[in-house]
Order: structure tokens, then sequence, then C-alpha cells
């Protein structure tokens, strides 16, 4: 009788000891789980996240005001309100002969999230000019913070 | 987003229910670009929206997502809160109703993006509509601007001491983005006001009220910041709001009233109080609706609300909704066997 007690005493504490085994396993499994990323997709949803707010700015009209005026902070906040807070972005303004004309920076978020991504993406949008021809490329980069 | 199945199916009004709805989008007909969306189908997304809505699992079933969980968010550009960063309702009010008792209206706001950073220089266009016992006013807008702290503070003085007041605020950053505010002195409720269509509908609220009410004048605020008056009511626009009366309490269709993007009805109306409310005779009084709860300041949130941190696609675009520009979010990931 005592002898069948240990016995029973025994399988509890092997069930115990089974059960860390998985959990442990699992947390293990868990932790160094790598989730496949897609960078081409990444890149590629900003790149039409960004497309799509210059262009939307620019049919408000709001984006050559902006640009003519060299209103670069109001160009800065406009860009803020209608990206996702997640999303930072660098802007640089050139005419013609790739000379930058923003003497201030259109940016928002984290420098070192540009140099360290792996996913940054580029927008390049062309106005023809306000009053007069008087063309400017805008190069947007994004980058998820 | 495209506009779904019958191209007008958040419009349908009355006998609105989800079966009408053969193939699931929520943009406009009436624009040229999916980017701009409906706000009567939005706001058949409003869970508790009296004139009905659409729930998770049908919207599911149009879209083909069995197998698949979503959540889909609507994020205004930047939040307008009372200065201490708190929600503004009912209970936390921008106005210091110490003043109005000196027939002048104060109100502060705070302006920030949705990490909390303080917006300067965001225009705010304020304008108040007020009624005492037998009066009924209306100040012309006055403009502020934030401070560096995203603060935005102004006074206007009244005609007369209010007993009920609204204050419509219309805040705007850079030109591009713009969000109305409501929020007042209003301490009965005896309608709920509903927008499908070209039609405005006042609902009896949740909590009831026995009263006799006379609709007066209905004006609307839209996005590029104009009060407009929309109707004079006559002999025959009254209704009571006690036991036995429909649900719906008046109803009345103006003709493109949709394609001028009204935000916020402002409507004036004349009631008897029920007995026990604390208010005695006729009281003109004013309301507003019916957006605030929808295309406030908060996130707007439909669908499962906690995706998981792996494994979930989210697509984001920026959107315009009653002429005001918002990111809407999809989140998509596989439901958990």
């Amino acid at each position: 009788m005592k002898g069948n007690n240990a016995k029973g005493q025994m399988r509890v504490v092997e069930v115990i000891l089974a059960s860390f085994v998985i959990i442990f396993a699992l947390s293990f499994v868990n932790i160094f789980a790598v989730t496949p990323t897609s960078p081409k997709y990444e890149v590629t949803e900003l790149e039409k996240l960004g497309y799509n707010v210059l262009h939307d700015l620019d049919k408000q009209g709001l984006l050559p005001h902006f640009v003519y005026s060299e209103d670069w902070n109001n160009l800065t906040a406009a860009l803020r309100v209608s990206l996702p807070m997640d999303v930072y972005f660098n802007l640089t303004v050139y005419d013609l002969n790739r000379t930058q004309i923003n003497d201030a920076p259109i940016f928002y978020g984290d420098a070192s999230a540009f140099e360290n991504s792996k996913n940054v993406a580029s927008v390049t949008y062309g106005l023809v000019g306000h009053d007069s021809y008087n063309p400017r490329i805008l190069v947007l980069q994004l980058v998820r913070g | 987003m495209d506009t779904g199945e019958p191209v007008n199916w958040g419009s349908v009004d009355p006998n609105w229910s989800p079966e009408i709805v053969k193939r699931f989008g929520l943009a406009s007909a009436s624009a040229s670009t999916f980017y701009v969306l409906d706000p009567d189908k939005v706001q058949r997304l409003v869970e508790g929206n009296p004139l009905g809505g659409i729930n998770y699992t049908v919207v599911k079933e149009l879209l083909g997502l069995e197998g698949y969980e979503f959540s889909f968010r609507i994020i205004p550009p930047f939040n307008v809160t009372n200065v201490d960063g708190t929600k503004i309702d009912d209970n936390h009010s921008p106005i210091n109703e110490t003043l109005l008792e000196e027939k002048v209206l104060q109100y502060a706001v705070k302006v920030c993006y949705p990490n909390g950073e303080p917006i300067p220089n965001a225009v705010i266009e304020a304008v108040v509509v007020y009624t005492d016992k037998s009066n009924f006013a209306i100040e012309s807008p006055k403009f502020t601007t934030t401070d560096s702290m995203g603060i935005g503070r102004d006074t206007i003085n009244l005609d007369f001491k209010p007993s009920h007041v609204t204050v419509i605020l219309r805040v705007s950053v850079a030109d591009v983005a713009t969000l109305v505010v409501t929020f007042g002195k209003n301490p009965l409720r005896f309608v709920d006001i509903n927008a499908v269509g070209d039609s405005i509908v006042l609902t009896r609220p949740k909590n009831k009220t026995n009263a006799e009410v006379k609709l007066h004048k209905i004006y609307f605020f839209s996005a590029d910041g104009t009060l407009v008056s929309l109707y004079n009511g006559t002999k025959d626009d009254h209704f009571n709001t006690g036991e036995g009366s429909p649900f719906r309490l008046w109803n009345k269709t103006f003709p493109c009233l949709k394609s001028r993007n009204p935000v916020v009805f402002v409507i004036n109306i004349e009631t008897v109080p029920p007995k026990g409310s604390g208010e005695h005779g006729n009281q003109e009084m004013v309301i507003a609706g019916p957006y605030q709860n929808l295309l406030g300041y908060t996130v707007f949130q439909y669908g499962s609300s906690s995706p998981p941190e792996r494994g979930a696609v989210s697509l984001r675009r920026s959107v315009i909704i009653s002429g005001m520009t918002y990111t809407a979010e999809l989140t998509l990931w596989k439901e958990s066997p």
C-alpha cells in the first residue's frame, strides 16, 4: 500500500515536471520565432501613403501654396496631420537643376530611423508652377517609426 | 474601398436594415474618388445609431472575410481636449460656467497631435448659440489661435444671461485638417438629432422625457465654417416626447442638404419641460448634433479591438468625411484556431 502511494506521488511530480518542460519549450519557441517580414510590401504601402497625401494636398491647392510661398512650417504641419503618427517623413524640395530650395528641414521623426531602417520609401512628386511655369520636384522619404 | 451596393445603402431611410446591403463599401457615390467616405455609411457602423446600424459579423460576411478578423479605425489628425487633457464631455466642459452669470462666455481648449505634442498656431473659430427663457441668439464667429503650448482660449460677450448654450468650435491646422467640436450647457435632452441623406430625423432619446416640443429654427454648420439657416418652423412643427409618442418624433427632407457637407445641426426649440425637471414654464432651448459621437476628437473603432502583435496587416489612407480629413486604418489578421 505504501509502495503504491509513493508511485502515485512520483506520477504527480512527473506530470508537474513535464508541464514545466512544455511551458518552457513553448516560451522558447515564441521568443525565437521569426515572423516573416515583407520589405517589399512595407515600402510599397508607404509609397502609396506618401503619394496619396501629396496628391490630396495638391488637389486641395495647399501643396503649391506652401511650396511656392516657401512656408515650410505650415507644410510640415500639413504633412504631420495628414500622415499617421508612426510614419516619419523627410521632404526635400528641389528646382529643375536639382538645387535644394527649402532652407529649413521639412522633417518629422527620429533621424536614426531613416539611417537604420531597411524599409525607407521614397516618393517623387512634381509641381509645374503656381502662377507661371516654375517646376519644383518634391522628394518625400518615409519610414515607419 | 468602393461605394458598395446599392451605392446609397447608408442613406436608405426609413425601413433601413442590414439585409439591404449587397456589397460593403464606404466610399461616397457622389465623389469621383474612393477616398471621400459617405458619412451616412460611416454612421451605420456606430453602435447604437438610432436609425439602425450594421454589425461586425454581417460586414465580415459581406467582405468575404470568414476565418479572418479585422479592425477598422478612423483616426482624427489631431485632438481637441480640455486644457488638462481630459476629454470634452458633459462632465468636463471647457466653459467657465461662473462667468456665464455675468453674460460672458469664456472657453479654453488644448489642441495636440495624437501623441500629446501641442500644436501651436492652430486656428480656432467659435460660434456661440444660446437661449434664455424667451430669447434665442447667435454670436458672430470669433477667431483665435493656439499658443506654443497648444492652448487656445477666448472670451465672448453675450447679449443676455444664457440658460442653454452650445459652442461650435472649428479647429484647423495648416488649412489642411479641420475638426468640429461642440459642447455647451444643456441640462435637459428632449430629442436626438439624426441626419441621413438629405433628411433630418428627430428621435426619442433613451431617457424618455414627457415634454411638448415646438420646433422654431434649424441651422447647420458646415466643414468650411459657415452657419447656414436651413428652416423656420411652422405651427405644424410640434410633437410630444412622452409615453405613447412614436420613436421618430419629426422628420423633414431638405433637397441637396447632404451635398452641402453639414457637420453639426443646431436646432432651436421651445418646450414645456416635464414636471420634476426643475424648470418651469415655456423654455427656449438649443440642441446640437448628430456627429459628435463619431467624428469628434476621439478614435472611432469598428470591429475586433485587439489585433495580434504579429501576423496582422494594416492599410492606411487619409480620407475625407463631411469635408474633414481623417486617417482610416484597416487591420486584418487570421482568426486564431
